[in-house]
């Protein structure tokens, strides 16, 4: 590997630090704090820099959404509830009333009505439908967005390679790969992260003794027995100072779009809540808006949710509020991917932990159903308008083609180049796969 | 005492092997020196509590030395060398840090040195525990506890009455066994616009909707028992003995108990507690989730219930009143069990069971015969919290320095203590504690009603920086959004700037020798002085700096931004 070929990489891909940046990353780092630039890159393999700009956005639906009222509707049928099911660009493929733009797109997506798996319990489905796991044993397994990240992400990136837009606790973490690939949150898609700019008075330079003399002082105590902490804490501030450096931080700014944009993303939803309280507090809409932008900047890759589909209780209004969002934001997602050429390279995921129960319990609700649920998927390679698997006529079971959670990840590895085979070792030295089992589903990809 | 179970099942057995084996890796107690490798081979203390085993110990009150000795013992059976005593210096901001979630100020780090009576360390722990800034301090711990796991927003708006009532009752030293049970049998209205008023209903209220009642059961046996029996909620438990019945069962106790919205002239104005008058609580059948199960009778993990004939005439009341009985009994050692070890984990860093809310009895534990001996006598003390505290704070074991394993996981044995990051709490408390308030404090019930909490820097950053206590040391992991924060907030740093009636500004006028500045800003930041080499890179960056105001803000910028800020050393 010589430096030759790092230069080709860093000028050739889109979005990717020029040659300026690079060079003066190198310094910064040479002048004392951990910038991984340098020796990283040049551990790159070969493989791995064909892989590069390949990019996933889940778009996760907390709560589990009804299948019945997104992607598998059952019109006539007694669980169909009054659902109706409307056409899509795809002869043959119907979808649930509220779904109409991304019915427009179906061309490009990808259907799974087959999804099959026993986790119903919210953390723990949040937890496996994130990492491919289910939490036992003691190991704090990956984020997907961890794993791809440090699978395909450009070492020598500036910005975070992982981003989560939907408030600090909505996503899961890297768990035993570390906080090199724990994800940057986002909690207001519509203003820019707070404290990304330096304050008033502190030039670039003084930013940098700053950190510096902090590297300096922090020796007396790392000798002292804070090693570990010291070590986490300096990448840390090495990854915040690379991105408050980044010209490519205007990526998260959305004022830089035209109205008309933001509106075909749509701009509703959310509750009011002032700073700090928690929850989405605005639109998922702009949160794709933003992760599309983010992707376009290189960001390996971005999570957006969009939470309330817990629907125990009046299930057909609240889901019908909620599908208006999601259905504006995956659609202009996959449409405006398409559109600026980059939906080939970008994997976009629509999924929720489980689905709902097809009995409408007494509150006109529905319950956790993790047996037979549906997945969207477009981009990476996924061959769109094509429906994989089916269920019952009462949405009760899988009848065709079941699909498994480990058959699922290994189906975002394939789009992604990323082996499901490989093994990633925890701190005590525990191999673990990053998908265990399961295949990908093939009939996706033809 | 034989508390290492030796009749197990040839299954389990095997397994015990297997992780005994797997786990005895070579570390180094010690720095090699020069030449020769000094590999050695340690053995963890590890094994297993049953009902049993807790209950044989003595409940007397731990002599003086004896939780000491014991620690010791079983070091020198693991072949590992205790860690040196901490200094002074690092004692008094430990220990501030750990019952206040406070710094200490200058004043009190050099009185603390230049005492020269032996007892004052215990004299120090005794002080502090009388503060008010300890029931503070420990009322958000609790309040956090509870939250963290608690996705329901609406809960924001009663955390204040939450934290009111616990403060009041820590500060009085209630004992554990008397807050729990005031915990769990609750009733009545919490107001948002009253956060005077029944506090202690806050955790009956923290779980509603279709999940309230198996929730409620789950969180109070975390809590509460350190059991984590929901996982037999589904199925019955993979790695423990619970069975998915045990669960419901215990479930049970909660079945007439929900939480309601009050709506008075169309507006939300709190929470109620609501008693039903019938109605039982159910095990879903597994293979049809829609068809109604067997009506069950509350039952305590123990197996015990009360009234088994005719349980369906117990009210809610009667329910939760035999559930906090049941767990505050005498004969109920998780209770005890799951309080030692939470609290020796918050002290040490690092507990005897990992994670600190999970004791399961098919789980290992460090040094079980250690745990069980305190939890006996915090059980014989009638669950005395602040005595506990006194009982682990004065031993050698808590006073000894940090010092790092190989990995960040690795146990230490509590042959040291154990790097953990502050609290959100202590940290921001930290942060005003060195360069004063930050921003507007977040007022009453102002204009902004209910909401007040919610404006200013404070919830920001208390949310950036706020992770669940529950979790282990090496998990809570710090995040790039973090490390902006404390860089780059406009509020912090102009606070930290030398002008006006800032800290530095003072500083500077009152010290004209660098030195004597630099001493005073790392006393007032880190409650230590500069080691030689520190002050050294000090002097040099005020010599190549733009100016002496300049020079010091980056002083007291990077201390603030160290890793020995956020950390409990």
């Amino acid at each position: 590997m010589t430096t030759q070929t790092l230069m080709h990489v860093q000028t050739n891909r889109d979005g990717v630090v020029s040659r300026r940046t690079f060079f003066r990353n190198v310094a910064a780092g040479a002048a004392g704090l951990g910038v991984l630039g340098w020796k990283d890159a040049l551990t790159l393999h070969a493989d791995e820099l064909r892989r590069q700009g390949k990019a996933c956005i889940l778009l996760f639906m907390r709560g589990g959404p009804s299948q019945f009222e997104t992607f598998d509707p059952k019109p006539g049928h007694a669980n169909g509830g009054p659902t109706t099911a409307i056409d899509t660009a795809v002869p043959g493929i119907q979808i649930a009333e509220g779904w109409e733009n991304v019915a427009r797109q179906m061309r490009d997506i990808a259907i799974i009505r087959s999804l099959n798996n026993r986790e119903g319990e919210h953390q723990r489905a949040v937890y496996q439908m994130h990492t491919g796991y289910i939490p036992a044993g003691g190991v704090r397994h990956p984020s997907i967005g961890s794993i791809v990240a440090s699978e395909i992400a450009p070492r020598d990136f500036d910005l975070p390679h992982f981003v989560s837009i939907g408030g600090r606790f909505a996503t899961h973490g890297s768990g035993f790969l570390g906080m090199a690939w724990a994800p940057f949150v986002v909690s207001n898609p519509n203003t820019m992260p707070s404290n990304v700019e330096r304050p008033g008075g502190v030039t670039t330079t003084r930013m940098a003794r700053r950190l510096g003399l902090m590297t300096d002082l922090e020796r007396d105590f790392a000798e002292a027995g804070g090693a570990h902490a010291v070590e986490q804490h300096q990448h840390l501030y090495g990854s915040a100072a690379n991105m408050v450096r980044s010209p490519r931080i205007r990526a998260f700014d959305l004022s830089q779009e035209s109205s008309s944009t933001r509106d075909r993303y749509g701009r509703s939803g959310g509750g009011p809540g002032p700073g700090g309280f928690g929850g989405f507090g605005n639109s998922f809409g702009q949160g794709c808006l933003l992760a599309r932008r983010l992707v376009e900047a290189g960001v390996t890759f971005v999570e957006v949710d969009l939470n309330g589909w817990d629907t125990h209780q009046n299930n057909f209004e609240q889901s019908k509020r909620l599908s208006e969002q999601a259905d504006r934001g995956f659609a202009a997602l996959v449409q405006d991917l398409r559109e600026r050429g980059r939906l080939d390279r970008t994997l976009v995921i629509w999924m929720g932990e489980f689905g709902r129960t097809p009995r409408i319990n007494g509150n006109n609700g529905r319950d956790h159903y993790p047996r037979a649920f549906s997945v969207a998927l477009a981009g990476g390679g996924i061959r769109g308008g094509r429906v994989i698997g089916s269920t019952s006529a009462g949405g009760n079971d899988v009848t065709n083609r079941p699909v498994g959670v480990a058959d699922l990840f290994c189906t975002f590895c394939r789009a992604l180049d990323v082996n499901p085979r490989k093994e990633n070792m925890t701190p005590i030295g525990r191999p673990i796969r990053i998908v265990d089992g399961g295949e990908a589903v093939r009939e996706l990809f033809a | 005492m034989h508390l290492f179970r030796s009749h197990r099942n040839a299954l389990l057995a095997a397994l015990v092997a297997a992780i005994a084996t797997a786990i005895a890796v070579p570390v180094q107690a010690d720095p090699p020196k020069k030449g020769q490798p000094a590999e050695k081979t340690v053995i963890y203390p590890t094994g297993y509590l049953r009902s049993e085993d807790w209950l044989k110990v003595s409940t007397a009150p731990l002599a003086r030395g004896e939780l000491d000795r014991l620690v010791n013992g079983q070091l020198k059976k693991a072949n590992v060398e205790p860690a040196p005593r901490t200094t002074d210096e690092q004692f008094v901001r430990r220990v501030w840090l750990d019952l206040t979630g406070r710094l200490p100020m200058p004043a009190d780090v050099t009185e603390f040195l230049a005492d020269k009576s032996p007892n004052k360390r215990a004299r120090l722990i005794d002080t502090l525990l009388a503060t008010e800034d300890f029931a503070k301090h420990w009322s958000l711990y609790w309040r956090d506890v509870i939250t963290s796991k608690v996705a329901d927003q609406r809960l924001n708006l009663l955390t204040r009455h939450f934290e009111k009532w616990l403060f009041e009752q820590i500060n009085a030293n209630r004992k554990w066994s008397a807050i729990t049970r005031d915990l769990l049998t609750a009733t009545g209205d919490v107001r948002y616009a009253d956060a005077d008023e029944n506090g202690q209903a806050f955790f009956m209220v923290s779980r509603r909707g279709a999940d309230a009642v198996t929730e409620l059961a789950a969180e109070t046996s975390r809590i509460f028992l350190g059991i984590q029996i929901q996982c037999a909620q589904c199925h019955d438990h993979p790695s423990d003995v619970w069975k998915r019945q045990q669960f419901h069962e215990f479930a049970a106790y909660f079945a007439r108990s929900r939480e309601r919205p009050i709506f008075e002239e169309k507006k939300l104005k709190g929470s109620r507690v609501v008693s039903l008058p019938f109605g039982e609580h159910a095990m879903p059948d597994k293979d049809n989730p829609g068809k109604k199960g067997r009506a069950l009778q509350p039952k305590f993990i123990d197996g015990k219930g009360p009234r088994s004939k005719g349980f369906k005439g117990l009210t809610d009341l009667e329910r939760r009143t035999a559930l906090a009985d049941a767990i505050v009994s005498k004969q109920n050692p998780w209770f005890a069990g799951a309080f030692v070890n939470r609290m020796w984990g918050e002290l040490m860093g690092q507990a005897f069971y990992q994670p600190i809310d999970d004791l399961g009895p098919e789980k290992e534990a460090m040094m079980p015969e250690v745990l069980a001996r305190v939890a006996g006598s915090f059980r014989g003390s009638d669950y005395d919290v602040k005595g506990l505290f006194r009982d682990l704070m004065t031993s050698e074991t808590y006073q000894r320095q940090i010092r790092p394993g190989e990995s960040p996981d690795e146990h230490l044995l509590f042959a040291s203590r154990n790097l953990a990051r502050l609290s959100a709490n202590a940290l921001w408390m930290s942060l005003v504690d060195v360069l004063g308030q930050l921003g507007q404090p977040p007022r009453g019930m102002g204009a902004l009603g209910p909401f007040a909490r919610f404006a200013g820097l404070e919830p920001l950053f208390k949310q950036e920086f706020g992770f669940d206590p529950s979790s282990k040391a090496e998990e809570v992991e710090g995040s790039v959004s973090q490390a902006l924060l404390l860089m780059n907030n406009p509020t912090i740093n102009q606070k930290i700037q030398a002008r006006g009636s800032n800290l530095l500004a003072r500083i500077l006028s009152s010290y004209s020798q660098d030195d004597e500045a630099v001493r005073m800003v790392y006393l007032r930041a880190l409650a230590r002085r500069p080691t030689d080499r520190e002050l050294a890179r000090c002097r040099e960056h005020i010599r190549t700096a733009g100016s002496r105001a300049e020079a010091f803000e980056d002083i007291l910028w990077a201390l603030i931004n160290s890793t020995e800020f956020q950390t409990k050393r």
